[in-house]
């Protein structure tokens, strides 16, 4: 009977570094590397040794082979964990975040012994059991904190993670009773050594008998061999598929057989494997351990994700931090991550075959638009990031979907460009881009779409076009406010511009008279220069007290022209804080690395105002007062913005001088107040509205612009795929299917 | 008032944030490439959103060629001393000779015992990390084929084996603020590593020095075995001075000479993680502060 559960196969080397010099080892390392080996294996040869090991420590000899190499996937072999359990989960996690992972953990134990804290913990089969708990716990608790109760390795309360960077997996090498049982019952995998191939298959058969006895498919139990000699062709291809195993090493020092092995053998091995797997009709096995599947959802075909596409799905570990947005929480089913045009093409064509929700998603940090759901799929663009000057005398300058603000204002600072965005650096391109772009540099510089002169679109039915002025040019009038509704944009071509470094105050008032300030503020911003644009935030009153924010741009390197558009701002109120620094673009709007951990839905509602008129300002203050707010914002967009003719983009609100947001906590208290005060308001910008009932969208696109986004949306997505931001489609037009999704809230999942 | 005459050190601290860890392999290369000596990090193993100190410097030692590394300061209670030994004459070793220990007794102890590590009074842990020191120089010691015993409390060891020893002898320095770490200072390390900021007034550092000073004399070692290393912050600008460190490169020459010549300080790591500052630090501080430094010592040698 055939072993072979048709894992991919895999040949590697394993190098005991007590017996090379450091450079012999890095030599040996960088061939396999280049020669394109597998896997490249470090032994601990010394492992648990009672008096304690005395040969090279074998995690530091891995991490410096990682930074010695590229490409090669990195394994301790046999390493036998002492130290704190939760310190080796950070650092093996960490290790695969540096190294893009390429790392894979083998674990050994060794017979119960005294033990001594100089030298941690006595690695026997109990203790590694602990270990291996640990580590999984560490690297895919939801929350924290992570807890182990012992004995030997206690974790009382540690912060959960990092994600390691891919399905981390761990080995277990031993051939004692309890070991066996130890990979039987936890292992990824179980590594063995053998002096040649005649003694695998009785090897085999005990892990085998231990599975059976853990309740466990011996097939989920993957197995790896470390060789002393290399057999023969034909000897290797009965390893692989009589006796399953499917990483073979060898235990070799010699340079000139590792580059035999990876450019002799591993060619001949893969297509004689191949062959007799194709003749056998051996299915490939499943790409994620039976824990991992045990989490899917239903609905998605999992193993027929194409070939070549990154996914995380709910039992990986990075799962963590994929699933929700910045203030949405969400439990995808599935989480696909192209990492190029051609692949977003792959993607959206599979997902739609999939009869379950999809989103897409650039940044996450939108607020109207889903770019998370429930047990659906989202199309994740992260790593279409790229940040691109095609032409300096133009400054037109290509960047992809996934990357964020700040490091677009990060990679142009150099230039002296910058291109208005929004007011965050940690939100993302593609949605703020398709969207509008209320920016810091709003009224000297428009809006981030009125600076789009290209740009590279996947349609729903997996075209890629190029759109411009000339080319489908009612796709990029239409990409231009509704983007959202009509593709998927692969590359944006800006024209940025020059931008020194700019006056950036922020400024906290302590108000009394919220009516009056806002009225006061809206005639100061009306009244100011281009170069200045204020954005306003108020939160729940205190005592009677509102705290005003004001975060202002003035796009002026020149202190005095910046102090001399602040100081009106500070007759205001009184103020209690004041900070005003001169800062290149990328000092506003900053770089992060934020990973969202957004939960439940955010309540929203959003308005343009032509002016801050006494009205308005009024029931603004009843609002605010009203405790059903604990945030709102009003941001400039006039100035430039309103250069634009209405008719000249999707995003039709060409005279509002302002937008407001407030963010609420109950869905009816928020829009029984704000339906109240519709008579203040002008339109709606998409982005940070989250009413859904049907009249909004004849406030976000208003007049003729809902009627041509129809006919774009008849042509370039009838189906209505991009629905799930504010759609478009006509009621009774779209496709059932499309249409439940756009108009139902996330379920909630049964616990 | 005295100068320990050692050759000066410059170095970065780099914040470990793993989020991006190709953003902190790129400042420690910009440290080799700016000229410093030494790239440190900050160890604190109980936070999730840094990189492990010590895997993170295996693998920055195999992506730089020149440049010394150091944990600032790597934390005892979560890496047990045999097996750190281990570690770091391996790292010593394949890097050509290029570590140094930073070492510290561990602070917070919430987090250290959350993680699970064993929870010490200060006392305690003063204790220990001694104990720890001799079974580090234990495992590094092979001259000798007798296994290794040292007695203790918390991390004694009854017949370990020795080795790897070290490529060169790598230095301890210890992060010490309190008075029973710079007796231990003095009495056992190889260096003192402190952070400026924690140092309320510089008073501290010559009482510090003083205290390292004796207790180096009453365990029979020269003052000077025990180097004195600073981690400064501080930012570069071309106008007029505005405050310690705060102002041009002269000022900062300036300052830090003295901190040589009066105070004996003869390493010093920039945090703040700004490459900008760090280029200026090494090509521009580090010259023109060997010069006036060897400058002063050979007059006072006349």
């Amino acid at each position: 009977m055939t072993r072979d559960h048709g894992y991919p196969v895999r040949l590697g080397v394993a190098v005991d570094p007590s017996v090379l010099t450091p450079d012999g080892l890095t030599r040996l390392a960088r061939t396999a590397d280049e020669a394109g080996l597998d896997l490249l294996a470090v032994t601990d040869a010394a492992a648990g040794e009672a008096s304690g090991p005395s040969g090279p420590d074998p995690w530091t000899t891995l991490a410096w082979l990682a930074g010695t190499t590229d490409r090669i996937t990195l394994a301790t072999h046999a390493l036998a964990p002492t130290g704190t359990a939760a310190v080796l989960a950070r650092a093996a996690a960490d290790l695969d975040r540096i190294t893009g992972g390429r790392l894979e953990l083998g674990l050994t134990a060794v017979p119960t012994g005294a033990a001594s804290p100089a030298l941690g913990v006595q690695p026997h089969a109990g203790a590694v059991g602990e270990t291996i708990a640990v580590l999984r716990s560490m690297w895919t608790a939801d929350r924290g904190p992570v807890r182990a109760a012992g004995p030997l390795h206690r974790v009382p309360g540690a912060e959960p993670g990092p994600a390691p960077a891919h399905e981390l997996p761990v080995w277990l090498s031993g051939t004692d009773e309890a070991l066996l049982d130890l990979a039987a019952r936890t292992a990824d995998g179980w590594w063995t050594e053998a002096p040649d191939p005649t003694t695998v298959a009785a090897a085999q058969s005990r892990l085998d008998a231990a599975a059976d006895r853990a309740g466990r498919d011996p097939a989920e139990i993957r197995r790896l061999l470390t060789l002393a000699t290399l057999p023969d062709l034909p000897a290797l291809v009965r390893l692989v598929v009589e006796d399953g195993i499917d990483t073979v090493l060898l235990a070799t020092t010699d340079p000139a057989t590792v580059q035999h092995l990876a450019t002799a053998v591993a060619p001949a091995l893969r297509d004689l494997v191949a062959a007799t797997r194709r003749s056998r009709g051996t299915r490939p096995a499943p790409t994620r351990p039976a824990r991992v599947r045990a989490r899917r959802r239903a609905g998605i075909d999992y193993d027929d994700v194409p070939a070549g596409l990154e996914t995380v799905e709910p039992g990986d570990a990075r799962y963590r931090s994929m699933r929700s947005n910045y203030l949405r929480g969400g439990s995808p089913g599935l989480v696909l991550l192209p990492r190029d045009t051609e692949q977003v093409v792959t993607a959206l064509g599979w997902a739609r075959s999939q009869p379950v929700p999809l989103a897409v998603r650039s940044g996450g940090h939108g607020i109207s638009g889903r770019s998370t759901n429930d047990g659906g799929i989202v199309l994740d663009l992260r790593h279409l990031d790229a940040v691109e000057v095609l032409d300096h005398r133009t400054r037109r300058v290509r960047i992809g979907p996934g990357a964020r603000w700040g490091q677009v204002a990060e990679t142009l600072q150099p230039y002296g460009w910058a291109l208005t965005s929004g007011d965050y650096g940690g939100v993302g391109v593609g949605g703020l881009a398709t969207a509008g772009g209320l920016g810091f540099l709003a009224r000297q510089h428009g809006l981030t779409i009125d600076h789009l002169r290209a740009a590279e679109v996947v349609l729903a039915d997996g075209t890629v076009v190029r759109t411009d002025e000339e080319h489908h040019p009612d796709l990029f009038w239409g990409l231009r406010g509704a983007g959202g509704n009509l593709g998927i944009v692969t590359a944006f071509e800006f024209e940025v511009a020059e931008v020194g470094d700019v006056g950036f105050a922020q400024l906290a008032f302590a108000v009394d008279d919220v009516a009056g300030f806002l009225v006061d503020f809206g005639a100061l911003v009306e009244t100011a220069p281009r170069d200045l644009t204020p954005f306003l935030i108020m939160g729940r009153p205190r005592g009677g007290q509102v705290l005003a924010q004001v975060m202002a741009v003035v796009a002026s390197d020149d202190p005095e022209t910046i102090v001399a558009r602040l100081q009106p701002f500070a007759r205001l109120a009184p103020l209690v804080q004041q900070l005003v620094q001169l800062l290149p673009y990328s000092g506003v709007v900053q770089r992060t690395d934020d990973v969202h951990a957004g939960q439940g839905e955010p309540v929203t509602r959003s308005a343009m105002l032509e002016h801050l008129s006494p009205q308005f300002a009024d029931d603004a203050e009843r609002l605010l007062r009203s405790g059903d707010l604990y945030f709102f914002q009003i941001r400039s967009v006039g100035g430039a913005v309103n250069d634009v003719p209405a008719g000249a983009t999707a995003y039709a609100h060409r005279t509002a001088g302002f937008q407001a947001v407030a963010l609420g906590t109950s869905r009816e208290r928020l829009d029984r107040r704000w339906d109240a005060m519709s008579h203040h308001f002008s339109g709606i910008y998409s982005s940070f509205e989250t009413d859904r009932r049907p009249e909004r969208l004849a406030e976000i696109f208003p007049g003729p612009t809902l009627a041509r986004l129809r006919a774009l949306k008849d042509r370039y997505d009838p189906e209505d795929v991009f629905g799930h931001n504010h759609s478009v489609a006509a009621a009774g037009v779209a496709a059932p299917a499309s249409r439940g999704r756009a108009a139902s809230p996330p379920a909630p999942r049964p616990a | 008032m005295s100068d320990y005459g050692h050759d000066l050190l410059l170095g970065s601290f780099i914040t470990p944030t793993n989020a991006r860890p190709e953003e902190v392999v790129r400042l420690a290369r910009a440290s080799e490439v700016a000229g410093l000596d030494l790239v440190t990090f900050q160890d604190h193993p109980y936070q999730p959103g840094f990189l492990d100190t010590w895997t993170l410097m295996s693998y920055v030692a195999a992506r730089t060629e020149r440049i010394s590394l150091s944990g600032n300061v790597l934390n005892l209670p979560l890496r047990p001393p045999a097996v750190l030994a281990r570690a770091v004459a391996s790292l010593d070793l394949l890097s050509g000779g290029r570590v140094e220990l930073g070492l510290g007794a561990g602070g917070f102890w919430d987090a250290i015992e959350a993680m699970g590590g064993r929870r010490l009074s200060p006392g305690q842990a003063v204790t220990a990390l001694s104990e720890a020191i001799d079974v580090i120089r234990g495992v590094w010691d092979t001259s000798t084929r007798q296994s290794l015993r040292v007695e203790g409390t918390y991390y004694g060891v009854r017949g370990a084996k020795r080795g790897p020893a070290p490529a060169h002898p790598v230095a301890i320095w210890l992060g010490a603020y309190k008075p029973k770490m710079l007796a231990l200072t003095g009495q056992k390390a190889d260096g003192w590593l402190p952070s400026l900021p924690y140092i309320k007034d510089p008073q501290e550092l010559v009482d510090a020095n003083a205290r390292i000073d004796e207790a180096a004399a009453a365990a029979g070692r020269e003052p000077s075995a025990v180097r004195r290393l600073l981690n400064i912050g501080g930012t570069f600008t071309t106008g007029a001075s505005t405050g310690f460190l705060q102002g041009p490169v002269s000022q900062w020459v300036e300052q830090l000479a003295e901190l040589t010549l009066q105070l004996g300080f003869s390493g010093y790591v920039l945090t703040g993680d700004d490459e900008r500052s760090l280029r200026v630090l090494g090509e521009e501080v580090a010259p023109a502060l060997r010069e006036v430094v060897a400058q002063h010592r050979e007059e006072a040698a006349r």
